[in-house]
């Protein structure tokens, strides 16, 4: 039972796509919701064991842990039908249950203090798993369990586990309407700068674009939690596919993520989906209207449109942005002689503009699909892509930031928690260390993304120390 | 039948002679009394000596007589008396007393009453001998009854003519006096050959083949050689044909010594010469030597057709106009005689040439009815030359395309099947020629006979039984169907098509013909029997095209058996897909988990690797991944080979590689010299033989290196991570080392997609789609075959420029690209650049894996012991980039002559985005400056 991958799911909205992901999981292998394998689940050929593990009466339990600081989304969990899938000693709620108060600085502070519990349940998880492959955290941004306790589980768990993986689906605010979380932008900034360091691959599933994919492409006017988790948990069941249903390539996770993420700063993942399907009665009769062959080059196309990716990146007035890798995972009735044809009208077409400092193209892998879910549609695609314009959501969070920070607003309920006790360095080093990671992907727009060295405004470290080195490195650099 | 019984007349003339108070009637008595009241033998003999006495010969008859009295009946003895003192009485020419005797046999037409006639001519005639010999057969002539199948084949020739010749009215009047002193003599020596010849084997096996001669009695096949041996020491032989050609009873026309000359017909009248002229043919058209019609000596020089011609004169005092009616009848005879002739040269050539005869036989029976028939209305006086010409202008036609064919045949000396072909090109070539074509059908027809039966035997149930070797397949026996059933070409050398035996009806179908038995054979080596559903009747009928059919179904009913047997009950396709998933690597999780479990027992070196530790691994991961639902995993097993993939397709390919193979490469890894194997039982081994599982061997070891290049990549990627947490300027000093890496992924990933998801994985889709509209066997190892070669040539692992030696190379620097990184991993957090300093046997290790890489220039200068990372890492960048770029060279010229190949892709693979392009031309641009 290799490449194992254990689920954490932070906070409010971690847990909620946490839940769909496993309810997703469960229709896809054939498990009901108490865990046992339903009557028609006869396919042997899917690797269940990625996700579940079976106990001793065989029934499958998810390897996810569940983490809140406040009771009322995990309390739905356990109020639903899916209550007995989980193993309870995973399920982790905060005793006092008052939550961080979307305060990324009292959810850090708090998974400080509760690490020993926390890694109890981790590292007896991680223990039962034969060759455990990584970690997968589902959580938001800008609240305060999800981020802040988030972050500080994302730093331990790379000191702890340094050999192993740690993908995060991480749900960026919507920018569209005014939250009411006031510090959202801190929270963004503070968590960011986990995900730059701490995290292997971060997948960006951005709440503007979904919400506007909901309300355009679904034309779901108000669209609810509930629909837009959907649209998410799709794109996270898909986007293991290959590692559930395995074929010839992308068998593990690291053999899906390492080609998209050329140097380690660049693994912000943006998705893209298609056919968009929300409410599957809704679409039902949409489908039948327009029924037409779907090829593998209709969905590689759609694929590369903006409409149907998954983060809202603004205008590319500049238009200077381009793939650095892109992944495409294939379901359903594929010819696959087709997907040459594609790749080259792709190609001729200049339909994706590509980095220019390195190799790179679209990779298609043909997955197979879930047996127990009738599709609609008759050929799905997913797109893994690496997509420098991903640094135009961190440019709008530093934006936020400074903005907020130019007014050194709402930062007392921050410097109330221990890290930020003596100063606010902390805020700041994590707006350098995006500043520098929305550089290195500008940078990597160009040609001379090698020669590269991101530069920072405030400086923390000695200005010496850094000039020597400088002068050292420029003797060292390839011509 | 006007005149007495001859012997009566012999009798009355001795009588006369002797003047003994006797009267025949009271000799006849004597002789015909029944034993008791019979005298002894002594005294018939001395009541004979008393008659006989003024006779020259009187003593020699009477001890002959006296020894025939010993054996036989008196009556025989009494007549052979008479017939030695015959010819003495017609010299006489008394006229003998008008006294009648009933003949004292049955069904005798009075054979040989008439042999005394009024006649004032006496023709002397050998066959006159036979006459009276013959009159002592006992046996039913059954001339009035048409078509009889009873009819003996060549009785009638000795046995029925001369009687009719005797019994003419024509002859009536052209008394015979017979030749007493040329028969006496030899007499006994006939009667003695006659005996050896009744026991000899000639004729016993002359019997079997006329299988329809059911009434023959032995004392019928008697006549034959007596007529032989009476022709061969009395004639001067008018043949060109050897005597034991004669065996089969032939007249062939024989000229018998010592007849008197032939009689004159000048004066004639017309309508005796007729009478005569027609008895004289009807003998002729049975090969009877006449003394009007004689046959003209044939050139003994002629070839080809005119061998079995004959032509004849008639003589010229006969009447113009009959002589011309007599010519127009005669290329009958000769046609006949011809056909006779083939029959008996043609006696061993096989059982097609054996059914022929035989069908021959039974419409040369009918031709004698048919002169039977014209006999009876010649005795009847019913006919005309006009009207027998009219009669048998029918035959004459027919029988001359018979004998035409039949003569081709021979000369070309055909047999077996070609006898069949050729019978098959005389029908179609007598379009419009009804009578004849549809006899030579019918003879067609039966001597298909027996090649059908063989036919039908090996598409029923696949078996040969075929003694004269004219079946179109052949059992090249020599591998027994349970040793090693699953060598590869058993399939292909089993059983054979000789070209030579196909009948031309068959050519068209003689690969069904093939397969079917085959298919039957396979099913039965199955161990299961194969019971044919329906009864077969296969026959030829060249009318029609009912054989066609009924080897359809037999083809059908045996490729569907077959295929059955493989697809369902031994699950091929189950099979196939199993072999897929390992050795094609499809079930990726399973590799990886393999490659986890087994990589330090790889990484030995191959001297080292325990095969009883990797055969473990294997079964435990197996038990473990998700194959453990596969039902055939257990077929899988580890095989380590003696030479690397670069090695083994170099000495496939039978390239003079010298540098390569000189180079003693003892230093394999485990890695390099591994394989699956993958063991299945009969039948499938059929398809998945040894041949084929070596080809799947290659493919999985190109994979499987590249995976293990793809899995050290993603290991450094992951180790190099932990840069992430550098300072911004730290992370761009290993940029460069990032890239490169990532070019190495780049490069191997899309090699892997390449093979995978654009080779392998479609042209499975291709053979998956085509193995649902499979018939038969052949097709199904054929399109397996097509599949893998397809594979293997654009894995480019067959290809002639050694592309796989490129992509070998590529791989061993990637290694060693990824040895260097992890070495240097330590340093990292350190991040002194200084430090990464190497010790200088690394260094000349890597080097040696790409010895004549084309940057070699760059290789070569100084290798410093400062280097620094940095540099290592340019370093290998160079060498990468250069091997890189020269092997999407090298393809992009293969594909420049060869636009079938999917090399291209490739190409377009790795250089997606147009990186590579600017390097490409810069090295197509130098290669060009020379």
């Amino acid at each position: 039972m290799p490449s194992e991958i254990i689920t954490l799911q932070l906070g409010q909205c971690g847990n909620q796509i946490g839940f769909e992901f496993w309810k997703r999981l469960c229709q896809e292998h054939g498990i009901s919701p108490s865990g046992v394998l339903e009557d028609f689940a006869t396919d042997t050929n899917d690797r269940k064991d990625v996700f579940f593990y079976q106990a001793d009466d065989d029934h499958y339990i998810p390897r996810a842990v569940l983490l809140d600081l406040e009771p009322r989304v995990i309390n739905t969990i356990m109020g639903s039908a899916y209550s007995k899938l989980y193993n309870p000693e995973n399920v982790y709620l905060s005793k006092h249950g008052g939550g961080a108060g979307n305060n990324w600085a009292s959810g850090y502070s708090q998974g400080d203090k509760l690490q020993e519990e926390i890694f109890d349940i981790l590292d007896r998880e991680a223990d039962g798993s034969d060759s455990l492959e990584g970690f997968v955290l589902c959580h938001s941004i800008a609240g305060g369990t999800g981020s802040g306790m988030g972050s500080f589980i994302m730093e331990r768990l790379a000191d702890r586990y340094p050999k192993k993986l740690i993908q995060t689906y991480s749900v960026f605010p919507n920018q569209d309407e005014i939250s009411d979380v006031v510090v959202q932008p801190y929270n963004s900034m503070l968590t960011l700068r986990r995900l730059t360091t701490a995290a292997d691959s971060v997948v960006v599933l951005d709440n503007t674009a979904l919400n506007r994919i909901a309300a355009d492409r679904l034309h779901i006017p108000n669209p609810t939690f509930t629909q837009i988790n959907t649209l998410v948990s799709t794109i996270m069941s898909v986007s293991t596919t290959t590692l559930r249903y395995p074929s010839y390539m992308n068998n593990n996770l690291i053999g899906l993520t390492a080609p998209l993420i050329p140097t380690p700063q660049l693994h912000f993942l943006m998705t893209g989906y298609t056919p968009l399907t929300g409410d599957p009665d809704i679409n039902s009769h949409q489908h039948t209207v327009n029924v037409r062959k779907t090829t593998v080059l209709d969905v590689m196309r759609r694929l590369l449109q903006p409409k149907n990716m998954m983060v809202s990146t603004g205008l590319d007035k500049t238009n200077h942005h381009c793939y650095i890798s892109i992944l495409n995972i294939i379901q359903g009735e594929v010819d696959p002689t087709q997907v040459h044809k594609s790749l080259q009208r792709i190609r001729e077409r200049k339909l994706a503009q590509f980095i220019p400092w390195g190799p790179t193209s679209i990779q298609v892998a043909l997955s197979r699909s879930s047996p127990y879910i009738q599709s609609n549609s008759r050929v799905s695609g997913l797109m893994l892509a690496n997509h420098t314009s991903i640094c135009s959501l961190f440019e709008r969070a530093l934006n936020q930031y400074d903005k907020l920070r130019k007014r050194g607003a709402f930062l007392d309920q921050f410097r109330r928690e221990d890290i930020f006790k003596d100063d606010l360095s902390e805020l700041d080093e994590s707006r350098d260390v995006v500043d520098c990671l929305v550089q290195e992907y500008e940078a990597a727009t160009r040609m001379d993304y090698l020669q590269f060295t991101a530069k920072r405004h405030t400086k923390t470290y000695g200005a010496g120390d850094n000039k020597s080195e400088e002068s050292k490195s420029t003797e060292n650099l390839p011509v | 039948m006007s005149d007495t019984d001859p012997v009566r007349l012999v009798l009355a003339n001795l009588i006369a002679e002797s003047g003994s108070y006797k009267t025949p009637e009271s000799i006849l008595r004597e002789f015909r009394a029944t034993r008791g009241s019979r005298k002894s033998d002594n005294e018939l003999v001395s009541l004979l000596r008393s008659i006989s006495r003024k006779r020259p010969n009187c003593q020699e008859v009477l001890d002959e007589i006296k020894q025939t009295l010993e054996r036989m009946d008196p009556m025989f003895a009494l007549l052979l008396f008479t017939e030695r003192h015959s010819d003495e009485d017609s010299v006489l020419r008394q006229y003998p007393s008008s006294s009648r005797v009933g003949t004292h046999r049955q069904h005798s037409v009075d054979r040989h009453s008439s042999t005394r006639t009024s006649a004032d001519i006496p023709l002397p005639h050998s066959r006159s001998n036979n006459s009276l010999t013959s009159q002592l057969q006992d046996r039913p002539i059954m001339l009035s009854t048409n078509k009889s199948q009873d009819f003996p084949t060549s009785t009638p020739l000795s046995q029925r003519k001369p009687d009719n010749y005797l019994t003419s009215p024509t002859m009536s009047a052209i008394s015979t006096a017979i030749d007493q002193a040329a028969v006496q003599g030899e007499l006994r020596v006939i009667k003695e050959r006659v005996l050896s010849a009744v026991s000899s084997s000639s004729l016993t096996s002359q019997r079997s083949l006329s299988n329809a001669n059911v009434e023959a009695s032995p004392k019928e096949t008697t006549l034959k050689p007596i007529i032989v041996i009476n022709s061969k020491s009395m004639g001067s032989v008018f043949t060109c044909f050897p005597d034991e050609c004669r065996t089969h009873g032939l007249w062939d026309f024989y000229k018998v010594e010592g007849g008197k000359p032939a009689p004159d017909l000048i004066g004639i009248p017309i309508e005796t010469q007729q009478r005569e002229l027609i008895t004289e043919l009807i003998y002729c058209l049975m090969g009877v030597r006449g003394d009007f019609i004689v046959p003209l000596e044939s050139d003994p020089k002629a070839d080809g057709i005119g061998k079995y011609e004959t032509h004849f004169s008639v003589d010229k005092n006969v009447d113009k106009s009959l002589a011309e009616l007599a010519l127009e009848i005669l290329p009958l005879a000769s046609h006949y005689i011809g056909i006779q002739r083939i029959v008996s040269a043609t006696q061993e050539h096989g059982q097609v040439c054996s059914a022929l005869n035989s069908a021959l036989e039974e419409l040369t029976r009918d031709y004698y009815v048919l002169l039977a028939q014209i006999e009876q209305e010649h005795l009847k006086d019913h006919l005309t030359m006009q009207k027998m010409l009219y009669y048998l202008r029918p035959t004459i036609l027919v029988m001359e395309e018979i004998w035409a064919s039949l003569t081709e045949m021979h000369i070309e000396n055909y047999t077996g099947a070609a006898v069949l072909t050729h019978l098959c090109a005389c029908i179609k070539r007598l379009e419009g020629d009804k009578p004849s074509q549809e006899a030579l059908i019918s003879l067609t027809k039966k001597a298909s006979v027996p090649y059908m039966r063989v036919l039908q035997r090996w598409i029923q149930k696949g078996i040969i039984v075929d003694r004269h070797q004219e079946f179109l397949v052949e059992d090249n026996e020599g591998i027994r169907c349970d040793e090693l059933p699953e060598l590869a070409d058993y399939w292909e050398k089993r059983y054979s098509v000789r070209r030579d035996r196909i009948p031309s009806f068959l050519e068209k179908y003689s690969d069904k013909i093939l397969r079917t038995g085959k298919y039957l054979n396979v099913i039965r080596q199955c161990g299961k029997r194969v019971m044919p559903t329906q009864e077969m009747n296969l026959q030829f009928d060249p009318t029609n095209e009912q054989h066609v059919f009924v080897i359809n179904d037999a083809y059908y009913f045996a490729a569907r058996m077959l295929l059955d047997v493989l697809l369902t009950e031994n699950d091929l396709m189950g099979h196939l897909q199993s072999v897929k998933r390992y050795l094609l690597l499809n079930q990726g999780d399973f590799i990886m988990q393999f490659m986890d479990a087994c990589e330090d027992e790889l990484a030995k070196n191959v001297d080292l690797v325990l095969p009883m530790t990797l055969e473990n691994l294997l079964g435990l991961t197996l038990r473990l991944s998700s194959a453990r639902n596969d039902p055939y995993k257990d077929d899988l097993h580890c095989e380590l080979l003696t030479y690397d993939l670069v090695t083994q397709m170099s000495k496939i390919m039978n390239k003079k590689e010298e540098y390569w193979q000189d180079k003693v490469r003892l230093d394999l890894s485990g890695l390099e010299c591994f394989a699956f194997r993958y063991d299945v039982k009969w039948p499938v081994s059929l398809v998945l033989n040894h041949i084929a599982i070596s080809k799947y061997q290659m493919i999985f070891r190109q994979l499987f290196y590249c995976k293990h290049v793809e899995r050290q990549l993603c290991k450094i990627w992951k180790e190099n991570a932990i840069t992430k947490k550098f300072s911004p300027h730290a992370a761009e000093l290993y940029r460069s080392a990032f890239t490169l890496r990532q070019r190495m992924m780049n490069a191997i990933q899309n090699l892997e997609y390449y093979m995978m998801i654009e080779i392998i994985e479609p042209n499975w889709h291709i053979f998956i789609e085509k193995m649902k509209k499979v018939e038969n066997v052949d097709n199904v190892l054929s399109l397996h075959q097509d599949f893998l070669d397809l594979c293997l040539k654009n894995c480019m692992l067959t290809e002639s420029s050694h592309l796989n030696r490129a992509i070998f190379k590529l791989c061993k620097i990637c290694l060693g690209f990824c040895e260097f990184i992890q070495r240097s991993q330590r340093f990292f957090l350190d991040a002194e650049l200084k430090s990464m300093v190497c010790d200088s046997n690394d260094e000349n290790t890597d080097n040696s894996d790409s010895e004549d890489c084309s940057n070699r220039q760059q290789c070569e200068s100084s290798l410093d012991q400062a280097d620094t990372f940095g540099e290592r890492v340019k370093r290998f960048d160079l060498e990468f980039t250069g091997l890189l770029i020269s092997f999407l060279k090298q393809i992009n010229d293969l594909a420049k002559d060869n636009t079938t190949d999917r090399f291209l892709n490739l190409v377009h693979r790795i250089n997606f985005n147009s990186f590579y392009s600017d390097q490409i031309e810069k090295l197509c641009v130098k290669k060009a400056m020379g």
